[in-house]
């Protein structure tokens, strides 16, 4: 998993301090190095202010306040992004409904590796401008300059394109139904878009595929969606 | 409702057989009155009869002695007139009868009375027999005369007025009978929705407002331990998640520690599975007594079942990192959008846990079946299985007995997880029907209908 996201400051809060030592630990063997706790929303506020973090892991029920004020005390002056931790009875649709702008939300109980990916996912979303390239099988693609590199052949990618390869490389190794891509390209309610969806991922293919008819980094899932191969 | 219309319409009956009753009973009423009067009228005393005897036994010689006692006894006056109008005969009369009359006289007094007498007249073979009755005994109409056309019209005026009136009786009864089911509509309506266990209000005003007002206290009891049952649940779950995220996390970690005996990691592996099962149930069990006591909020929008069932399936996928599960999309390539009115995350959810459901059911590894479809202008879902499947008995109970949970007698036999119940409810909650059946694949199968 990207290690440059391992230099990232981690400030975790949490009322409990053996599910905070738990979470520290987790994300210690994980990489992270740069972690701060804290228990309490005055003490989680504080370490905002002065630490300044690169991710805040909140709990929402905390002794002294929840999480949800918490959060918009430490949105007056930063706009780290925070994942909320949830006994789920918070309801998500609090969490929706808030409009805070949380950039995910666990529910507790959660499996160490899911908690990884959760994490790592936000934090490449935030901080993609410190991995604006992509290896793929036979080309790399730089979504800074919004150009695949293949063989030494410089493509540029239009609007859509990058867009399309963004969403796929951002969930890299897993499928993303034609409907979250559609809606990643047309906006909500992408209703019958899906041949310009084909359109564009035969396009994407000829420029990053070294076989554009036998593709082996734009994989599609038949009837579901569509997967993007990166080479590790 | 309609067994309350039923229930007043068998009143009619009873209605109809009470208006016949009643008219006996006025028959029964008038004969009792009239009794005494009746033969005074048409008795042995009435003027008739007597007018018949008094002629039969009046001879040269004057009356018979029981003749004559008897008018004496009834106070009666008699005079036998010529063909001149002079009094031939007479027995009783007061002083103020003249001895002779007039033919004038005689037309007038046959038809009234004679100096406030009423007096009747008999035709016999010696001259008019005329006997006089005391004053106020008998009132003579004078101008006892109809048309013709008037008699003519008599029965059609009886029947006419006989048809008007339970007309008229019968509009009365349905009036009233429509205002009973308007008060009461609302009511009886109110009762049902309570013992659907949703909650019900009435405005409280009106003839039935006491009504009214104990049915708001009955509704407000029950919704009040509805709540605090559905908080207890959720309380519970609540505290189980904590001390749970700490076994799960510290067990993972160990599964991971190259320290371990392959034993100990075995061991390690099952507690891990089994946490996840607590997890699973302590969340299906909060949402299911949420949905069941109508404390889960729904928001319905037009969505599109074809790409909410999609992201359900992938995130299986994307999860399955063995392959053990496979998925395979059978939905129509041309079917791309099916609108419904849905909560997104409720009906996520119910295709999650039937999915789940085949992964839980088949230890050994199965392939899934998902498709959307239009049948009928009705959005159906299907999530399958080639796996072990279940009995022709097991799924008609999971068809039709209810779920323990929603259950009020106590069930020895071997209870099931929520995710099936949960199914249910949130279908039900979006006006739709739950079918389980066998696979034509060969296991399980699940079918959700939808209305579009």
């Amino acid at each position: 998993m990207g290690s440059y996201l391992h230099n990232k400051k981690l400030l975790l809060v949490d009322d409990e301090p053996e599910l905070l030592k738990m979470i520290a630990s987790i994300l210690y063997n994980d990489g992270f190095e740069n972690i701060v706790t804290a228990s309490t929303a005055a003490d989680a506020i504080s370490t905002a202010k002065n630490g300044s973090p690169d991710l805040v892991v909140l709990d929402v029920m905390l002794p002294d306040g929840d999480g949800f004020s918490v959060m918009r005390e430490i949105r007056e002056f930063t706009n780290v992004p925070v994942i909320f931790l949830t006994a789920k009875d918070e309801a998500e649709d609090k969490l929706a409904g808030l409009g805070l702008g949380a950039d995910d939300y666990i529910v507790k109980p959660f499996l160490p590796l899911e908690f990884l990916l959760r994490v790592h996912a936000v934090l490449r979303r935030c901080y993609k401008e410190d991995s604006p390239m992509i290896q793929l099988e036979g080309c790399t693609v730089d979504f800074s300059r919004a150009e695949v590199n293949k063989a030494g052949e410089v493509i540029p990618l239009t609007a859509k394109e990058h867009t399309l390869l963004e969403t796929l490389a951002r969930n890299e190794g897993r499928i993303v139904t034609v409907d979250a891509l559609c809606e990643a390209l047309w906006g909500d309610n992408p209703f019958g878009y899906e041949n310009s969806l084909n359109a564009h991922v035969r396009r994407v293919r000829e420029k990053i595929e070294t076989n554009p008819s036998k593709p082996v980094s734009l994989i599609t899932i038949k009837g579901l969606g569509y997967k993007l191969n990166t080479r590790k | 409702m309609k067994s309350f219309a039923k229930y007043i319409s068998k009143r009619l009956l009873f209605f109809a057989a009470f208006v016949i009753f009643l008219l006996l009973i006025n028959l029964l009423a008038f004969g009792l009155v009239f009794q005494d009067s009746m033969s005074e009228d048409y008795g042995e005393n009435s003027p008739k009869r007597m007018l018949e005897e008094v002629s039969e036994a009046l001879t040269q010689d004057g009356l018979p002695d029981n003749v004559f006692e008897k008018l004496e006894n009834n106070h009666i006056w008699a005079m036998l007139l010529d063909d001149n109008g002079n009094s031939i005969w007479a027995a009783f009369t007061p002083k103020e009868i003249p001895a002779a009359y007039s033919l004038q006289d005689v037309a007038l007094f046959s038809k009234g009375y004679l100096q406030d007498y009423p007096v009747f007249t008999w035709n016999t073979e010696n001259g008019l027999l005329v006997l006089g009755y005391p004053k106020d005994s008998y009132a003579k109409i004078t101008d006892n005369y109809y048309s013709v056309r008037s008699v003519q019209r008599m029965p059609a005026y009886f029947f006419g007025t006989l048809l008007l009136d339970l007309l008229l009786l019968f509009l009365a009864y349905y009036f009233s009978k429509q205002k009973i089911l308007k008060n009461t509509g609302p009511i009886v309506a109110a009762v049902e929705t309570l013992s659907d266990g949703t909650p019900a209000h009435l405005s409280v005003n009106g003839e039935l407002s006491a009504i009214a007002e104990s049915i708001n206290k009955t509704s407000e009891i029950l919704s009040r331990q509805n709540d605090a049952r559905a908080n207890w649940i959720s309380g519970v779950s609540h505290d189980i998640r904590t001390p749970l995220s700490m076994i799960m996390g510290y067990a993972e970690q160990l599964q991971s520690d190259t320290h371990l005996t392959d034993t100990e990691r075995k061991m390690t592996a099952i507690i891990i599975k089994h946490s996840e099962r607590i997890r699973n149930l302590v969340s299906d069990l909060n949402l299911a007594s949420k949905l069941e006591y109508n404390m889960q909020p729904i928001s319905v929008k037009q969505e599109n079942a074809v790409a909410i069932v999609r992201q359900a399936a992938v995130d299986f996928i994307n999860t399955d990192i063995y392959d053990k599960y496979p998925i395979e999309w059978l939905t129509d390539e041309e079917l791309s959008a099916c609108l419904i009115h849905a909560d997104r995350d409720l009906l996520k959810r119910a295709i999650s846990n039937l999915i789940q459901n085949c992964i839980n059911h088949n230890e050994n590894g199965c392939t899934i079946y998902v498709s959307v479809s239009i049948e009928q202008n009705n959005c159906v879902i299907r999530v399958e299985d080639n796996g072990i499947g279940a009995s022709d008995e097991q799924i008609e109970k999971l068809n039709t007995a209810p779920h323990y949970m929603v259950c009020d007698t106590n069930t020895t036999e071997q209870r099931h997880g929520l995710g099936l119940l949960i199914v249910k409810q949130i279908v039900d909650s979006h006006n739709g029907t739950t079918y389980i059946e066998h696979s034509t694949f060969g296991g399980f199968a699940v079918k959700l209908k939808l209305p579009m």
